[in-house]
């Protein structure tokens, strides 16, 4: 296994023509970024037809080609997982050597002069690309990768123009098997090329070593040896890296081609990452979701809830306004429903309150928070809680991810204290198991025992356990201290325990003496809470509920943390949302909102950092904008809200938070080093440290959305007798 | 003498009023079809409908029906069934209840008239899933 | 210099359309006015519109009335010839029921512009 220091090699092999500096760019990075040893070594000089390049020893041929901005062509290699170099299909050819060779996973030498488009090097991948399609079927009719589908691509640019393929009784060629690996991805094993990409996927990235070969030769098969799923939260993106039609995605299976789509850059809210998509749409249906590269987030990969879920958005939808009438919700006009509410909001004089749930974005809540505000009421809240003893969620550090995601890479030692990434935020385990891969990257966790993808030790789920870090009398504590590069990541569940300011500030304290000052990160699993707090919401419902209010505003509040009986009797409850969930059940006015397809909004991950994502289709029904709902509620109430147009609600934004427009962009933290002057008493109850995601089954239903899906809904039903089966063959 | 003076004429009305069975009968017919005539009844068919043929008339309006009493005003073309149509549009002189070769089962469906802007008519409609499914409150 | 402002002035003359003066595109305007108002108790019949004679006569006025402040000779020429096509059109029947009652009412509703009326309307 070679593991090229890609960045190495790019970040001094500096060109002066354009073309390098555009392949350099569009470059991806590693493992080993921050490792970038202080001396720089010797750069060697190689030609790539006749392109001098300048790169650093140990750099493939491959990627001395894509400096000098030649493409090679490639099936098995990718660059973010390890060489194998079982293709062929980079056969280059070096100039005085007799064989030509895989350029994946050839070092170069210095003065080599490498061919990459001579009769030789044509003729070698032309005799590959035979190999491969005389045992590929040629059912690229009825194959969901046509289209985009690299065998045909590169049988197009590189194979031969005819064929030599005499089998006219169709007697020769390789069938292999179907698999059954879940109800995500579709196996059609015949097309397999045996790339391995998705073994090494699946072992690398994912950390299930479910994938593997049987067989030699001809008679060589991927597959799970024994029948069983491959039952991973990131399975999907063995998708995107097969090659060929031989891993497809079962939800959109036969339901179009990539050309017909439409597809339009967003952001997913179903976690708090914020990963970087791309909604496939066609004829006013979102298909399908596929990752958008950002590797600043999630790399190039896409976690299961995330790519599947989206059929969700097609059940369960609020497409008209309803009142409750003679105690049934029942569907009327908006003009109807938003007097209805602007009279309950004009009585209730002032006691009114505002829930925003997991999936609401900033722009709605600073509506929201507007309106009330207008009429007299400052009771907006979110439904995950979080500590506001002390400084709270008045210093951002308090209660964002600090340490960004990327730079999780560099950790050496990290901490988990009741939280589980695996499921919580999967791309962030990702990077956890990477730095664990690439960087020795130690990992402790304090909770239920967890099977985290990788090693880690777990110290168990005393809460004391918090305790004793903190004042240094377990041993973990000294490694923390000692590390370069440290990390704790606390789970926003506990810190929304009665003690959770006690924890918080605890650890605070615990981390001033760190020598690195963005040590201390909360991992939130909502979407909508980090912008939230950056908007000067109240964390946790209690606020809402003290304050008695006559009218309650549930912003996509599904989790059902209000209820009937916390409320008073007469409290008429607002539901604006997309989906009929536990918000819609018990509300007595519900008003159609759109899902995240649906619209241009601001959502602020985990990181503190701010992203947008983009309408791909139009809403349904009579669905509209949310925030344009409590615009119009507020000019019936007759306190206008000052803004029209989201160009104006944007203004808005920036006067309360510049942050907020600037997205894609990451502002550095402060005041870590405040946060605990102004820290509250701390101290932590004993009890023990719980997860809610304890196994694959909980990751896929945490939303309206996804609980909406009924992809998710095979998920989770073949998580379980998966599971089953594991306990069955556990005991006998 | 009498043709001249259009007795005949007055004649023939009494017949005819005398044929629709009295002066409130012959009025009645009048309302509802808008003209009277005198024929012979050729025959009826099972909804009622009376059928009529008077040599005596220019061709084209010596065979008429006459709607059944129940239909009142809401007497319609297509109430003619399919075996009285084609003598009544002079497919054939043969009059179905004279004709022995007609088929008749059991299966055969009675007719049905144009349903057409009556509540009865046919509407097409959607059989494609509707690209979002709804919520519905009572479901749960 | 008197001369040169003089000739410039000449030179901006533009040819008239039809009329020379103001008098004469005068007339033609009354003349076109009066031939619709003769006309349009024949269009009432015509074309069998709802609408009674007085109205016509008043929709006729408040069409003319519509282009009261035109002061150049040439657009004025211009609407008479268009009113005469239109009279024509009327006259020969190229019309249908529908292009007549079309000066009573428009066919497309004015796009809202306040916020509420965008809101129930759905557009953004």
């Amino acid at each position: 296994m070679i593991r090229a220091p890609l960045t190495k090699a790019l970040s001094l092999g500096s060109s002066t023509s354009p073309i390098h500096k555009i392949a350099a760019a569009a470059f991806r990075t590693t493992a080993v970024t921050a490792q970038i040893p202080a001396k720089a070594p010797e750069k060697i000089e190689v030609f790539v037809d006749d392109i001098p390049v300048h790169v650093e020893p140990g750099t493939t041929i491959l990627q001395a080609a894509a400096v000098a901005g030649v493409e090679i062509p490639r099936f098995c290699y990718h660059e973010r997982l390890a060489v194998a170099g079982n293709c062929r299909m980079c056969l280059v050819e070096i100039e005085k050597s007799p064989k030509l060779a895989a350029a994946c996973a050839m070092p170069v030498m210095k003065g080599w002069r490498i061919k990459t488009n001579s009769e030789k090097t044509r003729q070698a991948r032309e005799g590959v690309m035979e190999f491969l399609l005389m045992n590929h079927p040629l059912d690229c009719p009825i194959c969901d990768q046509g289209g985009e589908c690299d065998l045909q691509d590169q049988a197009m640019a590189f194979g031969s123009d005819r064929s030599r393929f005499t089998d006219i009784n169709h007697s020769g060629k390789r069938a292999v098997e179907d698999k059954d690996i879940g109800p995500l991805v579709k196996t059609i094993m015949t097309r397999c090329i045996h790339c391995t990409r998705c073994i090494r996927f699946a072992s690398e990235i994912a950390g299930v070593d479910d994938l593997g070969t049987t067989g030699r030769g001809n008679d060589m098969q991927i597959g799970t040896y024994v029948e069983k799923l491959f039952l991973s939260e990131m399975s999907g993106n063995v998708i995107d890296l097969c090659p060929v039609g031989a891993l497809t995605n079962k939800p959109f299976s036969f339901a179009a081609r990539p050309w017909e789509t439409r597809k339009i850059s967003s952001i997913d809210v179903l976690d708090a990452v914020g990963s970087n998509i791309i909604v496939s749409t066609r004829t006013n249906e979102v298909l399908r979701i596929l990752p958008r590269e950002n590797e600043e987030i999630n790399e190039e990969w896409l976690a299961d809830k995330s790519r599947f879920a989206c059929d969700g958005l097609k059940r369960q939808r609020l497409v008209a306004p309803m009142v409750r009438i003679k105690g049934e919700l029942t569907p009327v006009e908006w003009e109807g429903a938003l007097i209805e509410v602007g009279q309950k909001v004009r009585a209730a004089n002032g006691a009114v309150a505002g829930v925003a749930g997991s999936l609401a974005d900033v722009e709605s809540m600073v509506a929201l928070k507007d309106l009330l505000n207008r009429v007299g009421s400052e009771a907006v809240c979110t439904e995950q809680s979080f500590p506001s003893e002390g400084s709270g969620a008045d210093l951002r550090s308090n209660y964002l991810f600090n340490r960004n995601i990327q730079s999780l890479e560099t950790a050496d030692v990290a901490l988990l204290i009741g939280t589980n990434p695996r499921y919580e935020a999967p791309l962030i385990n990702t990077r956890l198991r990477k730095a664990y891969v690439h960087n020795e990257l130690e990992v402790a966790s304090i909770g239920p025992k967890i099977d985290l993808s990788y090693r880690h030790n777990n110290l168990g789920d005393d809460s004391n356990l918090i305790t004793q870090i903190c004042n240094g009398t377990h041993p973990f504590a000294a490694k923390l201290k000692e590390a370069k590069n440290p990390a704790i990541i606390v789970g926003s569940d506990l810190l929304a325990r009665p003690d959770g300011a006690g924890i918080l500030a605890n650890l605070q304290n615990f981390a001033k003496g760190f020598k690195s000052t963005s040590a201390l990160n909360v991992l939130q699993r909502n979407a909508s809470q980090a912008g939230a707090l950056d908007i000067g919401y109240q964390a946790g419902v209690e606020e809402a509920i003290k304050s008695k209010p006559k009218v309650l505003f549930l912003l996509n509040a599904d989790e059902a943390k209000v209820t009937r009986d916390q409320l008073p009797k007469d409290c008429y409850i607002v539901y604006v949302g997309h989906h009929g969930d536990e918000g819609a059940q018990i509300a007595d006015a519900v008003l159609p909102g759109v899902a995240y397809t649906e619209k241009t909004a601001t959502y602020v991950n985990t990181e503190g950092r701010a992203q947008q994502t983009l309408a791909a289709v139009s809403p349904p029904g009579l669905a509209r904008d949310d925030w344009k709902i409590f615009r119009a509620i507020s000019e019936i109430v007759g306190a206008p809200l000052p803004y029209d147009s989201l160009e104006e609600i944007r203004d808005r934004l920036d006067d309360i938070a510049p942050h907020l427009i600037r997205h894609g962009h990451l502002e550095a933290n402060s005041f870590q080093t405040v946060a605990p002057q102004l820290s509250a008493a701390p101290s932590i109850s004993s009890g023990k440290v719980s997860v809610q995601q304890l196994s694959l089954k909980d990751y896929f239903m945490t939303d309206p959305i996804s609980r909406a899906s009924p992809t998710m809904a095979k998920c989770i039903q073949a998580a379980k007798k998966e599971g089953e089966k594991k306990a069955a063959s556990a005991s006998c | 003498m009498a043709k001249y003076l259009g007795l005949d004429k007055v004649g023939k009305l009494f017949q005819i009023i005398q044929q629709s069975g009295g002066l409130r009968a012959a009025y009645k017919k009048l309302y509802r079809f808008d003209e009277l005539k005198i024929g012979s009844l050729v025959g009826t068919d099972k909804y009622g409908n009376k059928y009529f043929e008077n040599p005596y008339y220019f061709y084209g309006r010596n065979r008429w029906v006459e709607y059944a009493h129940h239909q009142n005003m809401d007497y319609d073309g297509s109430q003619i069934p399919a075996e009285w149509f084609g003598w009544m549009h002079y497919k054939t002189d043969l009059p179905p209840i004279r004709d022995g070769a007609r088929v008749q089962h059991k299966w055969m469906a009675s007719h049905s008239e144009n349903l057409s802007g009556t509540k009865e008519q046919y509407m097409p409609y959607t059989t494609t899933k509707p690209k979002y499914e709804a919520w519905d409150p009572k479901k749960k | 210099m008197a001369g040169r402002e003089a000739a410039r002035k000449v030179v901006h003359q533009v040819r008239p359309l039809l009329s020379v003066d103001k008098d004469e595109a005068r007339k033609r305007v009354i003349n076109l006015y009066k031939t619709w108002y003769r006309q349009i108790p024949y269009v009432v019949m015509d074309y069998d519109i709802p609408m009674s004679v007085e109205q016509c006569r008043d929709k006729l006025r408040e069409e003319f009335l519509k282009n009261k402040d035109v002061s150049d000779i040439r657009v004025i020429d211009m609407l008479v010839v268009k009113g005469q096509m239109e009279l024509k059109e009327t006259v020969e029947i190229w019309k249908q029921k529908g292009h007549i009652m079309r000066y009573w009412k428009e066919s497309q509703d004015p796009k809202p512009t306040d916020f509420l009326s965008k809101f129930f309307n759905g557009q953004n």
